[in-house]
Formats: C-alpha cells, sequence, structure tokens
C-alpha cells in the first residue's frame, strides 16, 4: 500500500507590491488553489510552462515562502509553524545554484551541514560519501569558485543530501548541464529512487520527465491540471493514432482517395519535395502493416518509412492549451 | 466602527501571534510603571523645577533701597533636586574672580570677602550659596538634591558713587546638605533592570530552539567573519580607517597643551575621548556600508541565498549570525584602530578617566554592531547594489556629515537665531542639539561615552538625561536589528 508522503491543499499564493505607506500597489496570483499528491518512492514530475508556478510551489513547499491560504502537508503534519522540523525532511536544489566560492567542495559541505544536528566527523564522513558518489572526490579541495555549472550542481546536491532527507526537491535539475550531465543525473537520482528516496523535480524538459519520472502533475496558471502515473499517460499515447510519414516515388490521385475513405486512417496529406512524394497518415499504431501492404499492392515504391508517436509534449500541450 | 474593529482585531491576533514575547512586554509595561513612581517619588519630595522659584524672585529698586524677595518665607528650607549647570570648580569665590564691593545682577548678591572659599552653585537655574569650596566634590552635568534654606541680610554697596542697601533674600547650603540623586535613584534603576531581565529571560525560554538557533547565529558570524576579513577591501579600508583614527587620537591629544583661547582648544582628556568617538564613527559608518553590501544582496544575486533558506535555520537567526559577523569584520580592526587612537593621544595629551576609556572601546563596538544593522535594512530591502550603496552613503552624508546643518535649519525654524554670536552656547540651541543627537547613532556614542566619563548616571547632558542615552544605546541596535530581521521576514509572504 502506498503512503502519502506530501499533500498540498488549495494552496494560493500571490506576489504583491507595495507603496512606502504600506498600501498594496500590485498583486499577481502565482498559485490558485493547488492540489497535489506525491506518494513515497515516487519520483514525480512537475510539468508546466513557464510561469506556472513551478518555482512557486516549490519555494512553498521547502518553506522559501508561505503560502496564503490552503495546506501543505508532510507526512500527516502540516508545514505551518513547523518549519524547522521539516526542513529536516528535505533536500533542495534550487535551478540557480549559488555556493561560496572561496569555500572548498568540503568546506561547503561542512558549513551546510552544520546547520543540522551533526557532527564535524559525521558531515565529514558523509560529505567524502557523497562527493565520490556524484564523481567529485577528486575536487574536494578545490575551492567552489573553480568549479563549472556541471560540477556545482553535483556540489548542490551532495548539500541537498547531506542531511538524508526523506524527500529531495529539485528545481529544474538539468538547466544548464551537458548531455553528459544530465545522464549522469537522471542515472544519480534513479539509483536514490530506488533507495527509497521521494523525489520531486520540476522541469519543462519533457523527455527528461518522460524517462525519470513515475508520476507526472502538469500545473498551468497555479492550478493542477492534470496528475497522473507516466505508466499510464504512456497507455494513452499508445491508444491515440500516430502519424506516419511515408517517402514515395508517386501517389496517384486515386490511391490517394482510396486511402483517405478507409476508416482505419483518420488523414492523410502529401507534399512533394521535389524528389519525392512525401505522405503523412494519421492511424493507430497496429494498421501500420495494413498501410505498407496495401502501397506495396498497388505497385508504389517506398523509399522510407518513418512513425511519428505521440509524446508526453503533445499531451503537455493540449492540456496547457499550447500547440 | 469597522475601523474599530479591524484595529481591535488586529492588536488580538498580533498579541497572540507574539505569545514568546509577552514576558517581555508585561516586563516594560512595569518598568514604566516604576518609572512613573520613580518621577512622582521625585516631585513629591522635592522641588523639580528650581528655575521657576528662581524666577519668581521679585527687585526692588526704591531709590538707594533696593530688595531682593522670593515668594518663599525666610527660614523655609526646601530640597530641590536639579542638575549642576556650571562646574563647581569655577564657580568658588576666590580674591581673584570678583571685585569686593560690586553688585552682581546674575547671582544677586554682593560680592565680599566673606565669600571667599565658598561656592555658588547653579542647580538648574537657582544660584545657591554652599558655605564649602566644592570644587572637587561635585561636577557638572550631574543631579543633586540639595536642601537649601532661605536666609535674609543687609548689605551695602556703591554704586556709581551712591550708597546703596541692599535688603537680600537668598538661598544657602552646607555640604551635608548634598548629595548625588542617584544614591536614591539607584534603588529604582536597579529594579527596573531587574524586572526587564526578568522578562527577557522568560521570554528567551520560550524562544524555540533557542540554545540550537544561539549556535547557528554563532556559526553564520563565524562564517562571515572568515569570508569578511580576509577581503582585499575591508583590509583597504581598515588601514585607512586605523591611520585615520591614530592621526586624530594625536591630534586631540596635542590641541589639549594649545591655546585655551584658539577655536580648536580641546578642554580635557574626556572631552577630547568625547571627540575621537565622532572620528571613530565616521569612519566606521563607511566600512559598515562596504560589509553590507556583499551581504543579502549580493547573496540573492549570486543566489547562495536559496541554499541557505532551505535549512533548518530562521530568517531572523540569518540576520543576526550576518549582523554580528559582520559587526566583528568591522569591529576587529575598529578595536584595534582605537587602541592605537587612544595611544597615540595619550601620549600627546592627558589620560582619559578609565570608565571613558572603557566606553569609548565598549560603546564603539556596539555602535558597530548598530550600523551594521542599520545597513542591513537597506541591503535586504534595496533591489539593486546600486541602491544599497547609495542609501547607506546617503544615511552616512546625513549623519556623519551634514547633520550640524540639519540642527541648524530646525533650530531656525523654531526661532532661535542661529547668525548671532555664540549661539551654539544658547541653552534653547543645545537642548534642540541634544534631542536630535538621539535621533543619530553617532551622537549617542558620543553621549554615551561622554555620560560613562562621570562617576554617577544620574547625569544630565545638554537637557538628555543619562538613563535616556543609555536607552538610546541599547535601542538603536535592537531597532535595527528588529528592522532588518522584520524586513528579511516580509520576503516570506512574497
Amino acid at each position: 500500500m502506498t503512503q502519502n508522503l506530501l499533500r498540498v491543499e488549495n494552496v494560493k499564493k500571490a506576489y504583491r507590491r507595495y507603496n512606502l505607506l504600506g498600501k498594496e500597489i500590485s498583486k499577481f496570483s502565482a498559485l490558485n488553489g493547488l492540489n497535489l499528491n506525491v506518494e513515497k518512492g515516487q519520483i514525480y514530475g512537475f510539468l508546466g510552462p513557464n510561469g506556472a508556478g513551478k518555482t512557486t510551489t516549490i519555494k512553498c513547499i521547502i518553506g522559501i515562502l508561505e503560502a496564503d491560504s490552503g495546506n501543505i502537508v508532510i507526512d500527516g503534519k502540516n508545514i505551518k509553524g513547523n518549519g524547522l522540523y521539516f526542513k529536516n525532511k528535505i533536500g533542495f536544489l534550487p535551478e540557480q545554484v549559488g555556493l561560496y566560492g572561496r569555500l572548498t567542495a568540503l568546506e561547503s559541505l561542512q558549513f551546510y551541514g552544520r546547520f543540522y544536528d551533526l557532527n564535524d566527523d559525521l558531515i565529514k564522513k558523509r560529505g567524502k560519501k557523497l562527493l565520490a558518489k556524484l564523481g567529485l572526490d577528486k575536487d574536494s579541495n578545490r575551492r567552489v569558485g573553480e568549479f563549472s555549472l556541471g560540477m556545482k550542481k553535483r556540489l548542490a546536491l551532495c548539500i541537498a543530501l547531506l542531511n538524508k532527507p526523506e524527500i529531495l526537491v529539485l528545481d529544474e535539475p538539468t538547466s544548464g548541464l551537458d548531455p553528459r550531465g544530465v545522464k549522469a543525473l537522471r542515472i544519480v537520482l534513479k539509483d536514490l529512487n530506488e533507495k527509497g528516496l521521494t523525489i520531486i523535480l520540476s522541469s519543462h524538459v519533457l523527455t527528461e520527465v518522460q524517462e525519470i519520472c513515475s508520476h507526472v502533475g502538469i500545473i498551468d496558471n497555479g492550478k493542477l491540471i492534470r496528475e497522473e502515473s507516466i505508466d499510464a499517460i504512456r497507455r494513452e499515447i499508445e491508444k491515440k493514432s500516430i502519424k506516419l510519414i511515408l517517402k514515395v516515388k508517386e501517389l496517384p490521385k486515386q490511391i490517394s482517395e482510396e486511402i483517405s475513405k478507409n476508416n482505419k486512417v483518420k488523414s492523410i496529406n502529401q507534399k512533394n519535395d521535389g524528389k519525392h512524394e512525401e505522405i503523412t497518415i494519421e492511424l493507430k499504431e497496429e494498421h501500420i502493416p495494413w498501410i505498407t501492404d496495401f502501397l506495396v499492392s498497388k505497385g508504389i515504391q517506398i523509399f522510407s518509412i518513418e512513425p511519428k508517436k505521440n509524446s508526453l509534449e503533445e499531451i503537455f500541450l493540449k492540456e496547457t492549451g499550447g500547440n | 466602527m469597522k475601523i474599530k474593529d479591524k484595529y481591535l482585531q488586529n492588536s488580538k491576533d498580533s498579541w497572540n501571534n507574539n505569545k514568546t514575547w509577552h514576558p517581555l512586554i508585561v516586563s516594560l509595561v512595569l518598568v514604566i510603571s516604576l518609572a512613573i513612581v520613580h518621577k512622582a517619588y521625585w516631585i513629591s519630595t522635592t522641588e523639580t523645577n528650581p528655575a521657576e522659584v528662581w524666577a519668581n524672585k521679585q527687585i526692588t529698586k526704591d531709590g538707594n533701597n533696593w530688595t531682593i524677595n522670593f515668594e518663599e518665607d525666610v527660614g523655609d528650607s526646601i530640597t530641590f533636586k536639579g542638575i549642576l549647570r556650571t562646574a563647581p570648580k569655577f564657580e568658588v569665590y576666590k580674591n581673584d574672580t570678583f571685585v569686593p564691593g560690586k553688585y552682581s545682577e546674575g547671582e544677586a548678591l554682593i560680592y565680599s570677602e566673606d565669600l571667599y572659599g565658598k561656592t555658588m552653585l547653579n542647580v538648574s537655574g537657582i544660584r545657591i550659596l554652599v558655605n564649602d569650596d566644592l570644587s572637587k566634590k561635585f561636577f557638572v552635568s550631574e543631579i543633586i538634591t540639595i536642601k537649601a534654606t532661605l536666609i535674609s541680610n543687609i548689605s551695602t554697596f556703591d554704586n556709581n558713587g551712591e550708597k546703596v542697601t541692599l535688603v537680600r533674600e537668598g538661598w544657602v547650603a552646607e555640604t551635608n546638605d548634598i548629595s548625588l540623586s542617584s544614591s536614591k535613584d539607584n534603588y529604582f534603576f536597579i529594579a527596573e533592570l531587574l524586572i526587564f531581565f526578568a522578562g527577557l529571560y522568560f521570554s528567551l525560554k520560550r524562544v524555540t530552539n533557542l540554545k540550537e538557533q544561539a549556535r547557528l547565529v554563532w556559526h553564520l558570524a563565524k562564517f562571515e567573519l572568515n569570508q569578511g576579513i580576509k577581503s582585499p577591501r575591508m583590509i583597504v579600508l581598515g588601514v585607512i580607517f586605523t591611520l585615520f583614527i591614530i592621526g586624530m587620537g594625536w591630534l586631540l591629544g596635542d590641541l589639549q597643551n594649545g591655546d585655551p583661547e584658539s577655536a580648536f582648544f580641546v578642554q580635557n582628556a574626556n572631552g577630547a575621548l568625547q571627540q575621537l568617538c565622532f572620528f571613530v564613527f565616521f569612519v566606521v559608518s563607511l566600512a559598515a556600508i562596504g560589509v553590507s553590501v556583499d551581504s543579502f544582496h549580493k547573496e540573492r544575486q549570486a543566489n547562495t541565498l536559496n541554499i541557505l533558506l532551505a535549512k533548518p535555520v530562521n530568517r531572523e537567526t540569518i540576520v543576526i549570525g550576518k549582523a554580528v559577523g559582520l559587526s566583528l569584520v568591522v569591529g576587529i580592526p575598529a578595536f584595534v584602530a582605537q587602541i592605537l587612537g587612544l595611544i597615540f593621544m595619550i601620549n600627546a595629551g592627558d589620560l582619559p578617566s578609565t570608565s571613558g576609556i572603557i566606553a569609548f572601546i565598549i560603546c564603539g563596538q556596539i555602535m558597530i554592531f548598530t550600523l551594521v544593522s542599520f545597513q542591513l535594512c537597506f541591503a535586504i530591502a534595496a533591489r539593486s547594489g546600486t541602491d544599497v550603496v547609495m542609501y547607506g552613503l546617503g544615511m552616512w552624508l546625513l549623519f556623519a556629515v551634514v547633520w550640524n546643518l540639519l540642527i541648524y535649519a530646525i533650530s531656525f525654524a523654531l526661532g532661535i537665531d542661529v547668525t548671532a554670536d555664540d549661539f551654539e552656547n544658547d541653552p534653547e540651541f543645545q537642548t534642540i542639539a541634544s534631542h536630535m543627537g538621539m535621533l543619530n547613532p553617532g551622537y549617542v556614542y558620543q553621549f554615551a561615552v561622554g555620560l560613562l566619563t562621570h562617576r554617577t548616571l544620574a547625569i544630565d547632558l545638554e537637557g538628555i538625561p543619562g538613563w535616556l542615552i543609555l536607552l538610546a544605546l541599547v535601542l538603536w541596535p535592537i531597532t535595527c536589528l528588529r528592522t532588518a530581521a522584520k524586513l528579511f521576514k516580509r520576503e516570506v509572504k512574497g
């Protein structure tokens, strides 16, 4: 049985600006009654277009911001009034990693480690282990100011993991990383999750979410639009039609009309790129053999077949009203 | 009605949200109540407006028969409470201070050889003749109680060739009739302090994880100190302000030996020490701007704050930790500069009082903490680094450079002729200047050192009582720190 670890209930949050007399002069509602449910052991991908409220939600969860109304419940307890207690349970990796450049990696870990009830020896022991795990063991005595962005992100992840948190919150973790860094991070996160760590990550890189996450929540305008397991989304994708792009030498008009009249085909478009005829046919995946057989039987010479599957991106765009 | 209800509700919410500080608030109410009792005690047992008694005297000049009469009856004794407006050592009658047989309008008596060795005290405006030399027994600005008796005598004097008979009433006292008011004030002060500290103790006991947060304050402070003290900017600033304070110390020491008629003459070592306070304030406030720019604003830009805020530490703890750390960054080199400045001042001039030296150093560190906390408010609230520097420099200009101009402007607006010769000795001007000084941490520092060079805290410096100076010295850093913490905490609301 799964256990509900984090619940965000009808959270509202607005950013306000005041004049010198303290009178409100502008207000921007970032969260408008947001609800989320994260269960223990999940890797929860938190999706949304820019300005949807992802970072605000994360800041509310980790206690940097206070929600105007609603509840954020961790392990059955409201974080309101218990902020310090819950900060011991959460590790946080911000999108823009800022570390003190004059400290070495190990000194950084010691500095942040002392905010927890950890003694110096334990911080050193855990710190060295984490640095080794994230490939920074050789750089432990180098100044952070000399680190690349990827190295800083890895060090910030070490800092976030130092107190052995129950929940790891990552805000756009792969932003600014090169493909190798993204891959390495993905491996580390999956490994941590397998060891029981619940991970919440916000991102707008959909392939990343699709590959790492077990569950997805899509928000827009500060509201949850959809919350689903990644398996359920995959099933939905599979049920949907795909687009098949075929390059043929020539497609006579009557054959094209014959295809379009068949109820297995949703739509057909064709265009000539000067060399070939490019046909895009929308149909279910199971009907691909039928269409290829049909074309071959009509003597059409096929140069290439490229199935273009639906992805999370299409679902995301559909849910958030994008094109 | 609606506004009243809203106000009442807000007050109720505010009271309920600050349960931790209830004991302190209760203790402050008790302290204020006791202070009122304290004041009532003095009003009921003494005459606290001696100037009024003096002003109500009648001087009648009927031909060659003059009389000076007070409203009180001859033989009446009154216990006055007031401030020694002039130094008793300058008020002792000696054979070279007056010409016998001359009438003095200000003192309302005829000078005679009988007065030799006696002291004419100026107690908050009333003149009381004491049958003793008080030059080393009481000092200027001390608040005293004096039991004076109204006596009458007849004397004659030569007024431009005419013999005038003066029937004069005047106030006299013996040395035993005078005491420092602090001898009774101390009981009240001790009771008030005990109540205040009890409230503070019980409030601190209510703070969640106080010990843990105190540990984190020190952790943050040490970090700031390590980062700040090694910064090239601080090293350069430290060297410059040390050299400046040494130079000023030497100059102030040397000026004690100068020409007493010179405008730059420094009367004594304690006066020089007070002036050195200003120069310490002058340079240290610049250093406070320098270190505060690097704090919250730069951290926000470098995104280091987000990771810190995700750690189990209160926002107040972060502000206090940074304020303590940055104060040490400025305070340690300032301490060295203070000591060197003192050494040079003492070498060139006289030795100030020990309590003054201690006050100069300790109050200096409090002033540095105040300035750093003050600048932190800008660092937290400002939107850009330029804003932090501009606001900081603006306040430095106001407090350290143009404050006197502001005093002149306000005095002028209040009807004081600031173009008159010697207007700076006008008591009204001095009262305005000293009251405005309470709004300037640099002046509070000077006043505090001036106060603590005396043997008692029952002092009145140009209309500002000693307790108010001490209160200002404590309230300035607390208010700045509280404002900085409040501004930083407000960010949680977005």
